[in-house]
This record gives structure tokens, C-alpha cells and sequence, in this order.
């Protein structure tokens, strides 16, 4: 199946595009897709953008904010963004 | 009841909440929790409004601070803690509103203290230790919160209201400490900053539609501006 991600801020730096379209297997969850994206941006391991408690990352989904357990489906436009902290 | 100075003086924004909206904010006091980058904008356009202040720092501005935080001066380097550096301008730019300072760090000890009788308390922090502290205390006492925060062209920003939406805890867990020094263009806070200061001008007269339960993210090397459904 074919999905959409989007970056922001540092993410969109690291990778180096806005946006991608993916082929993906069929039904993985954002966790899945996490470890994808790795692969294909090594860079993005430096940051800490990993499946375990200390994920630094937000991802919505379609719009809507989505937990790393949740299900991919065809068409989906996945937003990968880093929280930040300064003021 | 608003005397006729301030009706002359909030003319153009009384056309768009009415003498009831400004009575509102003249009847309110809200808490800006750390006057730097965030801070700055945000207690200067609440003052420029007609809202009374409560501001709360406990550092003394440095040269490095001045690229943003446009409320601190040179004169005011090593000399006043930036809450009173505030003031004073504040004072100066609208006679009209209440200015209340508080120069130290809000903990789980003194927050009841402090922040009691406030309406709104606006996140301006740089960590999120004190800001999950803020984020129980709003929760307990029922205040909104508007949440934002900023890094280099890149920021984000939420209104809380607890019993309405999701806890900052629940939108964001397990923020990592960064390093002490992020890097921050001024402007970048100034568009957040004004941002937070129309939400809570939003809560407070009832006009338009907060970003509850909305995560607005402005991504300005790139002119992204993603509302995301935090539900």
C-alpha cells in the first residue's frame, strides 16, 4: 500500500524533503513505519525517534494525532514532528 | 464600567467583542509564566489589550537574552530580574492595567500562592518540568492553559482546558531535556507569542474558537501552518 509522510522542522532538514510517498506492507502500525523511515534516513537515528518511552517524536495521522500502535492504512498522510521546548 | 479613555483607547478592538468583551478583560488578571522570548510579546500585547498581569521570572536579563526578548533593554542588563524589567515599561506603555510580579521559580510548595486568583496562565517557560507542574495546577484548579514553545523557525502551541481537552502531560509524555542552549530567532517566538495572547483574548471574551483540543504547528522556514485534531 502506498502512503504519504510529511516532515517538519528539524525532521524536514535531516531528510531533506517536505514530503515522500512510500510503498509499505500492508496494515503496519506508525511504530512500523518509524523503523522505515530509519532505514531509509539513517540520520533520523541520531534523533530520538525510536519505538521505546523515550520517543521524541509526535505523528498525526490524516490530521488527527495518532499513538505508535495505530494501524496504517492505503492513502494515509502520516506528519512526523518534533515536539520542542524553548520560549 | 470602562471609563472614556479606555473606550477611546480600545476603540478598534471593542468593534469586535463590544464594551462587554473589554469589561472582561479589564476584570481579568492573567499569570505569564517566564517573560523571555515567549514572554515578552505575549505580556506586551496583553498590556497593549487591557489586561492585567501577573509576571513571574527568575532571571535577570544577559546580552544574549536581547535578540527576543524585546521587553528587556541594555539598560536593564545584569540590573532588573526580567519581571520588573517588564513592568516598568509595561507601566509606562498602559497606566491602565494592574502589573503584579513575582521574582523566583514556581514550585509545588509556592504555585498556590502565587498563581491563586488568576484566569488564564500562559506557558512562556523553556522546560518542561516546570511546564508539567503548571500543566497539574491548571488541572486542579480548573484554569486554562495555553501551551506554546519554540526552537529556531519551528514552533508549536494548544490551549488547555482541563475537563475539555487532553493534559499537556497526555499531548506530550516524555519531552527530552534538551541542551541548556536552543537556537531562536525572535520573530519566531513573536508569532507564537501573538498567537498565545489571541487565545487568551479568545477565552476570556468568548469570541472565535480556541485551539482546544488543537495542536497548531508553524513550521516558518517552510510556511507550514498544520492545525492537528488532538482528539
Amino acid at each position: 500500500m502506498k502512503i504519504k509522510v510529511r516532515y517538519f522542522a528539524r525532521f524536514r532538514s535531516i531528510v531533506g524533503v517536505s514530503e515522500e510517498e512510500l510503498e509499505v506492507p500492508e496494515g503496519i502500525r506508525v511504530v512500523d513505519l518509524l523503523e522505515i523511515l530509519k532505514e531509509r534516513h539513517p540520520e533520523l537515528k541520531n534523533e530520538v525517534f525510536a519505538q521505546n518511552e523515550d520517543a521524541d517524536v509526535n505523528v498525526s495521522k490524516n490530521g488527527r494525532y495518532v499513538s505508535f500502535d495505530d494501524h496504517l492504512s492505503n492513502g494515509d498522510v502520516v506528519a512526523l514532528f518534533p515536539p520542542v521546548s524553548g520560549g | 464600567m470602562l471609563s472614556n479613555k479606555e473606550i477611546e483607547r480600545y476603540d478598534r478592538q471593542i468593534m469586535i467583542f463590544g464594551k462587554e468583551g473589554q469589561e472582561k478583560l479589564k476584570n481579568s488578571k492573567v499569570a505569564v509564566v517566564g517573560v523571555g522570548g515567549l514572554g515578552s510579546p505575549v505580556a506586551y500585547y496583553l498590556a497593549a489589550a487591557g489586561v492585567n498581569l501577573l509576571l513571574i521570572d527568575e532571571q535577570t536579563p544577559e546580552l544574549s537574552n536581547l535578540n527576543r526578548q524585546i521587553l528587556h533593554w541594555e539598560d536593564d542588563l545584569g540590573q532588573n530580574p526580567k519581571p520588573l524589567s517588564a513592568k516598568w515599561k509595561l507601566e509606562h506603555f498602559n497606566s491602565d492595567i494592574i502589573i503584579e510580579t513575582f521574582v523566583g521559580r514556581l514550585t509545588r510548595e509556592n504555585i498556590d500562592r502565587i498563581l491563586g486568583g488568576v484566569d488564564v496562565i500562559v506557558d512562556c517557560l523553556d522546560n518542561f518540568e516546570t511546564r508539567y507542574l503548571l500543566d497539574e495546577y491548571a488541572h486542579k484548579r480548573g484554569i486554562p492553559l495555553i501551551h506554546a514553545a519554540v526552537e529556531g523557525l519551528y514552533g508549536q502551541i494548544t490551549t488547555i482546558i482541563p475537563g475539555k481537552t487532553k493534559s499537556l502531560r497526555e499531548i506530550f509524555p516524555n519531552v527530552q531535556r534538551k541542551k541548556e542552549k536552543f537556537p531562536i530567532l525572535g520573530a519566531t517566538a513573536g508569532v507564537l507569542g501573538a498567537l498565545q495572547v489571541v487565545e487568551v483574548i479568545k477565552l476570556i471574551t468568548g469570541v472565535g474558537e480556541p485551539l482546544a483540543n488543537k495542536l497548531l504547528i508553524v513550521d516558518l522556514a517552510s510556511n507550514a501552518f498544520e492545525v492537528i485534531e488532538l482528539r
